[in-house]
């Protein structure tokens, strides 16, 4: 037993460090604190998106991992080297920008090929990493045109070849699809997918599109105000969201206001007694809110089975294509959306008709008030 | 588009540029053909004033120097105003707006005034030559003062800005995320300027340095208060037919090949533009 412990030791230091760690980073403008004591790991070969609201203080980490910015407090470190005072050059990472930011007077060839040049390969090794590195982005046939004379997806394809071509330990994406239209993005983001699958490459990924970061990532890092407010996988975000914030930012969400009148039973102040899970931090009798995501909420005949159902007023009717938003009213006041598909059921939904509506207790997420 | 839409689009034409092109007119068009008018001895008729200046030493001397004085300012001003231009770009913009200002400066003082004060710098008793004699124990007079040296020293001094504002133009044109590109892909600052940032800036180069070269060959204070007697050029030419010999029309000829000179020149420097563009 002692063997095989001392073996396991072993094993475990030869697992390679974090990618990136950021250790009790501190950045301050003036009086604002831009980022308030930031801990952030990034594993090797993770996706990992930050996520926010602008000023959250997304933009102001990645400033101070490619060291345009510097930490007032705290360090970063890549690979297990302390790089808080490397230059930016000597950092080994790989950025793609918002706006591409390729060379103009250069070619798509001599744009791929900069950094090689700056490593200094030899012209031929170039010629070979370059022509593959197109090949596989879809751009061959493009080496000799300027940038200009390409589409945005085109380009920004150019961008993330750059990056790729000198296998940086991190490539970082500040808004990489914010420049382009809704297609594109779409498009592109099934590009970024299958590429991190293919290179194995760690990406940080900036955003504050949540749909793209729910699709792309291995794990997303919500910030709100200079903090990390919750970082997990995309379904434990969006299924168990910390706080009202992370529940309001991704995702469409009900929030109730209220207070746990029993162990499982929320008692909402607009009057609805709803069976939930409960949670062991939020005491009993205690102030709390409610979380109940819009597609959640079924339409229910009145006799059924249902541990939380109720009779609503409808409010409004939106129909959006593949489905309908209806907006209900309580009779203790309170309103709710939901969400359904849209089929012949509803076709006849009238304003100030009753409805019942349900949902599993399962379906509820407390949150701190 | 409407007959109606047309007239009300000619008279706003009128209305904005109308004054300004008729004052040009009156002060530059009309003088420009009495001067042509004259320089082929009008009302007679003749080129002898061009085939004067054809067969004249003083004319293609001053011409060759004119251009060779040109050359040496409009280079020595790039040399100078590149850099000035570039720390520029790097400054926060209020403190641009303040730098700039003093870039200007030496714009709100007359040439005149300007070139005296170079002769007290640059004579041979002047300051440097003073200082230097300070330093090295005996006299030194070097021949700072009425040669080329002075000259292109002069006309430099005046010039700079021309060249600073446009290339401060292209510079801050840069997405400066290109910047930060390279370096993040380890480029060092070396290798940023020389493929970065000379090569995008290079448009704002050839306006200042096109520019500068005009005004240059048009120039007469300077070469006439710094220079010596070989530094004649042709605006200092044109000064000599006009009040020392009065044979206007030959003054008036040289005006012309000056303006033809200047007018080919423009024409090279856009042309290089339109190529570099394609």
């Amino acid at each position: 037993m002692v063997h095989m412990e001392k073996a396991n030791t072993n094993n475990d230091m030869v697992v390679p460090p974090d990618r990136l760690r950021l250790k009790d980073v501190m950045v301050r403008y003036g009086s604002f604190l831009a980022l308030d004591n930031i801990n952030l790991v990034i594993r090797p070969g993770e996706f990992l998106s930050l996520l926010g609201p602008s000023g959250s203080g997304k933009s102001t980490i990645l400033n101070v991992i490619n060291g345009a910015a510097q930490p007032d407090a705290g360090s970063v470190l890549i690979d297990g080297r302390d790089v808080t005072d490397v230059p930016a050059r000597d950092r080994g990472l790989g950025m793609v920008f918002q706006n591409y930011a390729l060379l103009p007077h250069m070619n798509v060839f001599d744009n791929i090929a900069f950094p090689l040049r700056v490593r200094k390969w030899p012209a031929d090794r170039i010629r070979h990493a370059v022509a593959d590195i197109l090949r596989r982005m879809g751009l061959e046939g493009f080496a000799h045109r300027k940038p200009r004379e390409l589409s945005g997806g085109q380009q920004q394809r150019v961008g993330i070849a750059r990056c790729l071509v000198y296998s940086p330990s991190i490539i970082l994406m500040d808004e990489p699809l914010g420049a382009l239209d809704k297609n594109m993005r779409e498009q592109m983001q099934d590009e970024i997918k299958t590429l991190h699958h293919a290179t194995g490459a760690t990406f940080l990924y900036v955003t504050h599109d949540q749909e793209e970061a729910l699709n792309l990532s291995d794990r997303i890092c919500l910030m709100n105000r200079g903090r990390i407010e919750q970082i997990g996988s995309p379904q434990e975000m969006y299924f168990r969201p910390v706080s009202e914030f992370a529940a309001t930012f991704l995702g469409e969400s009900n929030i109730l206001s209220g207070c746990l009148a029993g162990k499982d039973l929320f008692q909402s102040d607009c009057g609805l007694s709803i069976h939930v899970e409960g949670r062991p931090d939020i005491a009993v009798g205690g102030a709390a809110r409610l979380l109940l995501r819009p597609e959640h909420i079924m339409c229910v005949t009145p006799s059924a089975d249902m541990p939380n159902r109720f009779v609503f007023i409808v409010e409004n009717v939106n129909f959006v294509g593949g489905f309908i938003r209806v907006t209900v009213r309580g009779r203790g006041g309170g309103r709710l959306q939901f969400k359904a598909r849209a089929h012949n059921d509803y076709a006849n939904l009238q304003v100030d008709s009753e409805i019942h509506l349900g949902w599993l207790p399962s379906d509820t997420v407390l949150l701190p008030a | 588009m409407t007959m109606a839409a047309m007239t009300k689009d000619r008279i706003g034409a009128l209305c904005t540029i109308g004054p300004a092109a008729a004052f040009m007119v009156g002060i530059v068009g009309i003088p420009l053909f009495y001067i042509l008018y004259v320089s082929f001895n009008g009302p007679h008729f003749s080129p002898s004033a061009y085939v004067m200046l054809l067969s004249s030493r003083l004319f293609f001397q001053s011409l060759w120097s004119t251009f060779e004085t040109s050359i040496l300012a409009t280079v020595l001003s790039v040399l100078l105003g590149y850099p000035v231009a570039v720390h520029l770009a790097r400054q926060p913009a209020r403190r641009r707006a303040l730098m700039m200002i003093m870039v200007l400066m030496p714009f709100w003082t007359s040439v005149l005034v300007k070139s005296y004060a170079f002769t007290i710098i640059l004579g041979r008793r002047g300051i440097i030559n003073t200082a230097l004699s300070c330093v090295v124990g005996h006299k030194v007079a070097l021949p700072l003062l009425f040669n080329k040296f002075s000259v292109v020293i002069g006309m430099a001094n005046y010039l700079v800005p021309f060249v600073v504002f446009p290339v401060l133009a292209s510079l801050l044109a840069i997405d400066p995320a290109l910047g930060r590109a390279a370096t993040l892909m380890g480029a060092r600052p070396m290798r940023v300027f020389r493929q970065i940032t000379l090569p995008l800036s290079l448009p704002g180069v050839i306006a200042g340095a096109s520019s500068t070269f005009i005004i240059s060959l048009g120039f007469f204070v300077v070469p006439a208060l710094l220079g010596g007697r070989h530094d004649v050029m042709l605006a200092n030419l044109v000064d000599f037919y006009t009040r020392e010999t009065l044979d206007w029309p030959a003054a008036a000829a040289i005006g012309m090949c000056l303006l033809a000179v200047i007018g080919m020149c423009g024409f090279i420097a856009t042309t290089l533009r339109k190529v570099r563009r394609v």
